[in-house]
This record gives structure tokens, C-alpha cells and sequence, in this order.
């Protein structure tokens, strides 16, 4: 299906999961749960806790739906915020036992190449943001990427990347406010 | 923020930091600041919304998992609980407001009670109907604070399950209703127990403050409470003021 099908049918689908429809939430969850899957499986690196995450997003989606606003944000973006949000919280809440851990099996669980664009974001945002993250240092846009994809704090990427925390946090902060300026053009 | 490139306006620092909270980089204090936030400051939460959707394709590098098969019957038990309807008819209807009173101890329930009958009964001499606050704690969305006001501005604050401060102050804020796009400033109601149940009288230049739509929310703060008069970034429970 093309980028614009997938996008006007997640809206209409998110709009009757709004309204109380199941039938609805169920077809949200075929076309987008492998993708939340693979991304709190990312991030939390473990996958009964991401199966955990995954059941409470849907169970968000389902009373939340009613907040979605199309004209504000596209569904899928929304629908990662919403899961990202979700297993970051459970990652710092379970934080220091698995933290250790988690740092090594972060590049061991490394995708190899990126996967194909499937839900993906109007192609011209998504070209707007390569464009933007290219601009950047590329130690900038690599940790911007890494933090957002295994939802790293300053102090574990620091530590991962062997550099001073305040470094670390001024790489990013400076990256982020150059990324700003860019996505504003 | 702190440290190094601490050199722009406040304003800057809110920019940079709903990035930062939507990047994930924030440690679990942090973030449950900056998440807090969102709530109360309009601006903020609209930077937030603006990196959420830009940097949002950055998932598509993620592979794809097809999760378990019984993955979709876990949910949809999950949403058949009686809870999940996804407008709730009010709060009377509100299944976790009705387990305040099952997760709280025996006497919680019971000063929970009085405080709504007490406040109840102020209500009936008014036309305004007194408002409640069901206040939710920042981690794990457990029950915080039941609070209740009546129209003459008398406030009963009722902890619903228990909670320790440690060495700091409870204080509880006045985050007024404000019009999309602007942001309210919160004013102190004073400090509370996280033990027991307080009883405040909201001052009068702040009475037509308490609406609907409103919140209240309890801060963590050095001993004696804000001396900055506004609430620090360790938001523990918020919630909005509803119509009994």
C-alpha cells in the first residue's frame, strides 16, 4: 500500500478508535504494531518487558485516540511518540540493575541495515530531516540518532562513546538547536 | 539544564530541553519533570509536539517485529475492562477514581468521604458546584491526592495512598485554566501533608482561579516550601478540577 493509503486510512482508523470502535483499534494495531514492536524492542532491549510496553501503548491509543489531531501530527509519528514515551519510562524506572547490560547488548543488537521505509512519514519530511541531521557534525547526528533509537541518557552515551558528560551533553544540545534551525527553513 | 551551554534565554532552555525529554536523554527525575511540564506550559508543549513529528522518522531505521500472536487478545482483554471506555463519563463513572477509595486504607476512605460531605454541604448554599481534583502521581499515574473545593474557597486536600517527602516540603499549587497558546502561572496554596488530610482556605484574590479545567498539582520543596514562589521541576501528583 502507498505512504498516502497507509496515512489517510490509519487517520480514519484512529478517528473511530476514538469514537469507541474496536474493529478499528484492531486494524491500527495490524498496521502498526510490528513497528512499535521493533521500537520498544529497541529500546528496551528485552522482550517480555517490550511486550508489556506494547499492550499498555495500545491500551493508550485506545482511550487516547480522542487527542490525535491530524493537523498537528501525522498518526504514525504520534503513535512512536506514544510507544518511545512509554518504554524510555519503563527503561529509567528498571534502570540500574539492567543498565550495564544494556549498554552492551546495545551495539550487539544494532540493526544492520536500515529497514525499508514501510509507515513511513510524508517522504518529504523524512527527506527535510536527512538533509537537516547531514548538516550536523557527524558525531552530532550519530549520537542524536543513537539516543533517539535506544532512548540513551546523556550519561550512558557518554559513557558508551568515552567522552566527558558535559561534552556529551553539549554535542547534543548544540546539535539539536543547529537541527531546529534547519527543520525551521 | 546545567552546565555547559548555559548561556541562552530561559526560553531557549525550554526549546532545548523538550528536545532533550523527546530525544530520551533525560534521566528519570528529569524527565518526569519535563513530562510534568507538558501539562502546564502551553509553549513548551507545542516544542514538544514540533520534535515529536520531526524527529519521529527517525524510527523508520527500526526493523519491523512482528510481535507475539496472543499479543492482540492480551489487549483487547486489557480494554474490556470497565475502565477502558475512552471518554469517561465524568469522574463518578471513573473506575481508577473509585479505586482511590479501595487502595487507600480504611481511614483514607473514610476522610475522603467526610471531605466531599463537608465540602458537599457548602455546595448546596451555592450556585457553584464544588469541584474535585482527582491527582495523580507523575510516576505510574497511582492515585496521589484527592482534593475537594467548595464555591467559598475552603479546600480539603486527602492523601490517597502513602507517601513519604523524605526531608522536603509538599506544596500545593493553583495551576489556573488558560487560553490555547498561553501559559498559566502556578500559585502556591500552601503546604500539605503527605499523611493526612489539610484543610486550606484558597485567598480570596485567587478564588476566581478555581474553574474547571484548572489544576492543582503538589510539589516536592525544600523544607518550608518555594522560596522562589514557584513550584520546582519535582512535580509529584497533578490533576484537573472536575464538576462533582
Amino acid at each position: 500500500m502507498d505512504v498516502v493509503a497507509t496515512r489517510s486510512q490509519l487517520v480514519a482508523a484512529l478517528t473511530r478508535v476514538a469514537g469507541g470502535d474496536r474493529a478499528a483499534l484492531r486494524i491500527v494495531y495490524q498496521d502498526t504494531s510490528a513497528k512499535l514492536f521493533g521500537v520498544c524492542l529497541r529500546i528496551l532491549n528485552d522482550r517480555s518487558e517490550a511486550e508489556d510496553v506494547l499492550q499498555d501503548v495500545y491500551v493508550t491509543v485506545w482511550r487516547k485516540a480522542a487527542t490525535f489531531d491530524p493537523a498537528r501530527a501525522s498518526p504514525i509519528t504520534w503513535l512512536v511518540a506514544i510507544a518511545r514515551n512509554r518504554a524510555i519510562d519503563r527503561l529509567r524506572a528498571s534502570a540500574v540493575s539492567r543498565r550495564a547490560e544494556a549498554i552492551e547488548n546495545a551495539e550487539a543488537v544494532r540493526d544492520e541495515a536500515p529497514a525499508a521505509l514501510d509507515l513511513v512519514v510524508a517522504a518529504e519530511q523524512q527527506a527535510r530531516l536527512k538533509t537537516c541531521l547531514d548538516e550536523l557534525e557527524e558525531r552530532q547526528s550519530s549520537v542524536i540518532r543513537s539516543a533517539f533509537l535506544d532512548g540513551m541518557t546523556y550519561e550512558q552515551l557518554a559513557e558508551r562513546m568515552n567522552v566527558p558528560l558535559g561534552t556529551m551533553k553539549s554535542w547534543i544540545r548544540r546539535g539539536l538547536i543547529k537541527l531546529r534551525a534547519c527543520l525551521e527553513r | 539544564m546545567s552546565e555547559t551551554d548555559h548561556n541562552g534565554t530561559p526560553e531557549d532552555d525550554g526549546r532545548v530541553l523538550a528536545a532533550e525529554y523527546v530525544l530520551g536523554v533525560l534521566e528519570a527525575t528529569e524527565r518526569r519533570a519535563a513530562a510534568q511540564r507538558i501539562e502546564y506550559d502551553a509553549d513548551f508543549a507545542r516544542d514538544v509536539a514540533f520534535w515529536e513529528e520531526k524527529l519521529g522518522g527517525l524510527a523508520d531505521e527500526v526493523r519491523p517485529v512482528i510481535p507475539p500472536e496472543a499479543m492482540w487478545s492480551r489487549i483487547e482483554a486489557a480494554i474490556s475492562e470497565p475502565v477502558a471506555a475512552p471518554q469517561s463519563a465524568g469522574l463518578w463513572n471513573s473506575l481508577p477514581f473509585w479505586r482511590i477509595f479501595a487502595i487507600g486504607s480504611a481511614a483514607v476512605a473514610a476522610a475522603c468521604i467526610a471531605a466531599l460531605v463537608f465540602i458537599g454541604t457548602g455546595g448546596l448554599r451555592d450556585e457553584r458546584a464544588p469541584l474535585l481534583a482527582n491527582m495523580r502521581q507523575t510516576t505510574g499515574g497511582q492515585p496521589g491526592f484527592v482534593a475537594a473545593i467548595g464555591a467559598g474557597g475552603t479546600l480539603v486536600i486527602v492523601p490517597a495512598s502513602l507517601l513519604t517527602a523524605d526531608q522536603k516540603s509538599m506544596e500545593l499549587w493553583l495551576i489556573p485554566a488558560a487560553p490555547t497558546g498561553t501559559t498559566a502561572t502556578p500559585r502556591s496554596l500552601g503546604l500539605i501533608a503527605p499523611n493526612q488530610p489539610v484543610r486550606i482556605t484558597v485567598p480570596p484574590q485567587l478564588v476566581p482561579f478555581v474553574t474547571r479545567d484548572a489544576k492543582l498539582a503538589v510539589s516536592l520543596e525544600e523544607p518550608g516550601g518555594s522560596r522562589t514562589g514557584a513550584p520546582s521541576d519535582d512535580i509529584i501528583a497533578v490533576g484537573d478540577l472536575t464538576n462533582l
